[in-house]
Parts: structure tokens; C-alpha cells; sequence
């Protein structure tokens, strides 16, 4: 885990804080959530996001363990150990299935190895697909629940143009699709709301469907921003505003309650 | 009635009734619930050219990787999750020697479930707008296709054939009939309702009398299994919830010892394929396997 991610100049706490904290408050008290594999900052933001402003949100730890409430997180977000507290173990084909395909859940989140502007992911090659350079492990489900949770978030550590691409070499996992009104078209639900990343914050422009700059974490440019994807970033009308500032009651509980071993920084 | 013929085989023996050539299917999802027990016979007795479909899986695919006894991988995702890819299954992959069937975790469910409906497709919205459905419209696996009435676009998921279906359970008697417990979590009841044939591996071997005194709790009914094997802490290094967890220390010795090929085929023979019997094996790696007593053991 090297050196961790580093202090976010002015704010008190570190970079992996400042992105769990804007995730949880993306979240909603409505918020239906639940896992994949790999899910450490959402994870963590659910967690917190029940702590504070959205005591009723419902998080699947797991996609199995409804209700969980675990003492820390282990070194798996698919694992049992995350299931302490759990109202339910949800069955996978005949539960979480259904509950998926019929946005009883609403809420997902997951990355990619490479993400383009409209928020589709490949986690499938890197390289041509039938001799990759690197085969990755698969889509897994997010082929699947791009195309059936209405509300749709990405995050990732690693934002450069390697991962942020304007062609996938292989769309695993389904966001905007080719943008516009395709989602739409293929009768799917909503579709991707925020990308959350090392740099910044992006939201979609409502009709290209489109990464837009919504927030840049403190010390980062609208110049580094773009140096680091490779797509052009759109803008909003003026001013970009920096990303929200984590309050200390957010970060006690982060670190004391939600994360308390920092299993977090395993995404760094 | 419980049925008056024991099913109850060894692993070698259920290792030996798989072909080479066979299509296996293996329950677990990635972490958790792997039939690790069983894949350690098929690595032993040297199986060739299998087809393997796993809808989540990591270790059990790289040690029949590592082997050399994977042709085909059909699969929503493999990884070794936290601890990072399956070494073996990427470079066999990348070297062409494993062939990467991909599917989304839905779409194979969906494959499997026409199957054992014995359905011409199942349809779902999974993968509709990604690039997965197009890897298997020239085998004609998967269609796009319209419905003609709503004008709604579906993906139809025709039959997936599964030879044996291979899963890890807690119980079961030696008539076949088997239970999860506390309950059936993960997609394996998918593939044992697809498969010709089911071979169950258990934590413990239960009396018959025990799945009639709790029938609400039975997994899997003895008409739906055809062989029995004792495995206890059978999905080690993966997890058997909630008798015990997935072992860290395995994956992190595991992945330092591909570094180099020397390291890698010494770990692999000292603490996987040498080991004559699944004991020795838990032995080898510092484990004790259940009590009776399904009590917690700590990983």
C-alpha cells in the first residue's frame, strides 16, 4: 500500500476521504444499494452516507447481505466478513436478480480499467480483443447492471489517459452507450449521475451525455483535468467550483466508524 | 424415503468420472464456496481439454490453468478479487492456450436457466448496448433480438450444455440430498439445475433422518445428485460461510509465488498437488479441517 494517497491541500484529510465523503453525499435516503467486487470507496460512502444525512438507505454488502453493518472492512468486498448485521442474505439468482432487474435496487457503482465520456467501462482486454495485450478479468456484472440500475456512479483512482479513454478497446459495462438518447432507446433505465476521480468530479452534459467538469479537488487545474483525459472535458458555464470540503463530523465517522483499518487505501 | 443407494464416492473417484473433453461447471463466486476440494483431484489426475463454466471464479480456474487442464473458460469474471488477477488463466489466456468464453454474470445465468428449462432462450436486458453480445452471435449463443409486440430489444440466451455440475455444500447424506446452511446465497443452484449430471462435495456427511426432521432446509433433493464427496473445509483456500472464511494467507503465498516459475511449481507441488489425500493438503497448509460441530474455525 506504498505511501497512501496524499493530503488534500487545505482540507484536513486525505484524498481517499474526500473521495468516499462525495460519494456518500451523492447519496440519497432513498438510495438502494448494494456491491461488486473491488468496491472500497463506495463501500465506505454507503456506509457513511447511513450515518449522516441518509439513515434509511438500504446497502447489499456483497450484493447478498442486506442491511449489513460490519465493525471494519476486510480485504474483500465480496466477502462474508462484510455480512455483520445483516437483516438478510439475499439469494443470488432468485433474490438479488430480481431485485436488479426490477430497479428494486437503484443504486450501482463500478470502474473499469479503461471508462470513456459517456461512462461505459472495459474490463474485459486491453488490445485487440482476441489477442489481447492484457486479459483482464471480465465484465462480470456490470454488463449486466449498467443496463438495469437507473442510478449509475463511477469512481477511479487512477485518472489518466490510459484509463480515461474517448475509444474503449471492449465495452464491458453499459453507461451512456453512444450517448445521447441511446440508453434511453434501448428501454434502460437513467444511467450514469457522477464519476468521481483522484482529480475531480464529473457529472454528464444532459444531452450528449458526456463527462463534464462539475468540481476540481483542491490543487488540481481544468488544465489537469484534460492533460489526464483522453477526451476532450467538457465545461460547465463558468466557474469551476471546488469540490465540496469533508466536514470533521463526516471524517470522525469515516475513520473511526465506517473504515476504522482503512481498507479503503487498498484502491490506492 | 432417503434412497437406499449411497452415492457417496472419493474425490479421485468423482475426479475420474469427469472425461476429458468434459464441460464442468463450478459453484462458488469468486471468493467464496469454491468446490476446491474436487479441482484439486481434477489438477491431480492430469484431466485434459476441459470446457469450464464459471459464472464468478478465481482460484479454482487458475490452479486448472496453472495445470494445464483448461481449454475453454466460460465466464462472467475471473480474478483473484482483492488480492488482483489470476496470474495463470490471464498469461494462458494471452498465450491463446485458454480460450476466454465472456459473458456477463446474467447473460450466463440466463444460458443456464433455458437449459434447465429446456426453453429455446431465456430473454433478459443484460449486455443490450455493450460489446459482449456480439461475441457470440456467429455461434449463435446469444441473439439481439425485437420484441414484436412492445418493441422492446432483449437479448435471447439459448441453452448452455453442462456435462457436471460441481458444487460445495455443508451437508449432505450419502443419498445425495444436500443443504446449504444457513441458506443457498450464491448461482449455484443455476448450474446443478442445467447440468446432466451433479456431484456434491460436503463439509460433513449427515444421517438421512436429518434432512426429513428439517425438509424446509434441504438445498438440493437426491434426485438432483448424483455422487456425494466428504470434503471437509472443501472450499479452502475460498470460504464456507459461516463456518469459516476465506484463508488471506493462502492468496498472498499463492500470488508471491508466481513471481518466478521455479517458486511457482514448487509452492504448487508442495501445497496443492502433492499431497496424497485432502487432509495431507490442509495439513500442508496449516489448516485444521471442521469439527463435526460446524463450529468457527479461524482462518
Amino acid at each position: 500500500m506504498s505511501t497512501g494517497p496524499p493530503a488534500v491541500t487545505g482540507y484536513d484529510c486525505t484524498l481517499d476521504e474526500l473521495m468516499v465523503v462525495t460519494f456518500s453525499r451523492a447519496m440519497s435516503n432513498d438510495t438502494r444499494a448494494f456491491n461488486g467486487a473491488v468496491s472500497f470507496i463506495p463501500v465506505c460512502g454507503y456506509g457513511l452516507a447511513r450515518r449522516t444525512h441518509a439513515p434509511d438507505l438500504v446497502w447489499a454488502a456483497s450484493s447478498i447481505a442486506v442491511d449489513a453493518d460490519p465493525e471494519t472492512i476486510g480485504s474483500s468486498t465480496l466477502s462474508d466478513e462484510l455480512w455483520g448485521g445483516a437483516t438478510m442474505l439475499a439469494n443470488s439468482p432468485f433474490d438479488f436478480w430480481t431485485y436488479a432487474q426490477g430497479a428494486r435496487y437503484n443504486t450501482f457503482a463500478f470502474r473499469g480499467a479503461q471508462m470513456d465520456a459517456c461512462g461505459n467501462v472495459n474490463n474485459s482486454v486491453i488490445g485487440p480483443y482476441e489477442s489481447p495485450k492484457v486479459r483482464l478479468p471480465g465484465g462480470g456484472g456490470m454488463a449486466d447492471l449498467g443496463c438495469m440500475i437507473p442510478r449509475i456512479y463511477l469512481w477511479s483512482t487512477t485518472h489518466n489517459p490510459r484509463t480515461f479513454v474517448e475509444r474503449l478497446d471492449f465495452r464491458s459495462g453499459m453507461g451512456w452507450g453512444d450517448g445521447g438518447d441511446h440508453r434511453a432507446s434501448l428501454g434502460m433505465p437513467g444511467g450514469p449521475r457522477l464519476c468521481i476521480t483522484n482529480l475531480c468530479v464529473f457529472d454528464f452534459e444532459p444531452a450528449s451525455k458526456r463527462m463534464r467538469l462539475a468540481s476540481l479537488h483542491p490543487g488540481v487545474s481544468v488544465d489537469d483535468v484534460q492533460a489526464a483525459s483522453g477526451f476532450d472535458v467538457l465545461l460547465p458555464a463558468g466557474e469551476v467550483p471546488a469540490t465540496a470540503r469533508p466536514s470533521a463530523e463526516e471524517l470522525r465517522i469515516l475513520r473511526t466508524e465506517v473504515d476504522p483499518t482503512g481498507a479503503r487505501l487498498r484502491e490506492f | 424415503m432417503t434412497g437406499l443407494v449411497s452415492k457417496q464416492i472419493s474425490l479421485a473417484e468423482a475426479a475420474a468420472s469427469v472425461p476429458d473433453g468434459a464441460t464442468v461447471a463450478l459453484g462458488g463466486l469468486s471468493m467464496n464456496s469454491a468446490p476446491m476440494a474436487f479441482v484439486r483431484e481434477l489438477v491431480r489426475a492430469d484431466k485434459r481439454d476441459l470446457t469450464l463454466v464459471t459464472i464468478v471464479a478465481g482460484m479454482c480456474v487458475d490452479w486448472l490453468a496453472a495445470a494445464g487442464c483448461a481449454s475453454r473458460v466460460v465466464a462472467g469474471l475471473v480474478s483473484l478479487e482483492g488480492f488482483g488477477l489470476a496470474p495463470h488463466f490471464r498469461h494462458a489466456a494471452q498465450s491463446g492456450k485458454v480460450k476466454m468464453e465472456e459473458y456477463s454474470e446474467h447473460l450466463l445465468i440466463c444460458r443456464l436457466q433455458a437449459q434447465a428449462r429446456r426453453l429455446p432462450f431465456m430473454p433478459t436486458v443484460a449486455g443490450l448496448g455493450t460489446d459482449v453480445p456480439a461475441l457470440h452471435t456467429a455461434s449463435g449463443a446469444l441473439r439481439v433480438e425485437t420484441d414484436a409486440v412492445t418493441g422492446r430489444p432483449y437479448v435471447a440466451c439459448t441453452p448452455l450444455a453442462v456435462d457436471v455440475a460441481v458444487v460445495h455444500t455443508h451437508e449432505a447424506d450419502v443419498a445425495g440430498n444436500a443443504r446449504v446452511n444457513p441458506k443457498l446465497i450464491w448461482m449455484d443452484s443455476e448450474i446443478v439445475n442445467a447440468a446432466d449430471r451433479t456431484i456434491v462435495t460436503t463439509e460433513r456427511i449427515a444421517e438421512g433422518a436429518s434432512f426429513s426432521a428439517e425438509p424446509h432446509r434441504t438445498t438440493y433433493p437426491r434426485f438432483m445428485v448424483d455422487a456425494v464427496c466428504e470434503a471437509p473445509r472443501g472450499a479452502f483456500p475460498t470460504s464456507c460461510f459461516p463456518d469459516y472464511g476465506h484463508h488471506s494467507g493462502f492468496f498472498e503465498d499463492y500470488l508471491a509465488a508466481c513471481g518466478s516459475p521455479a517458486d511457482f511449481a514448487d509452492f504448487f507441488e508442495r501445497r496443492v498437488v502433492g499431497p496424497a489425500t485432502w487432509a495431507d493438503f490442509l495439513a500442508a497448509n496449516g489448516v485444521q479441517p471442521a469439527g463435526g460441530d460446524g463450529g468457527e474455525i479461524s482462518s
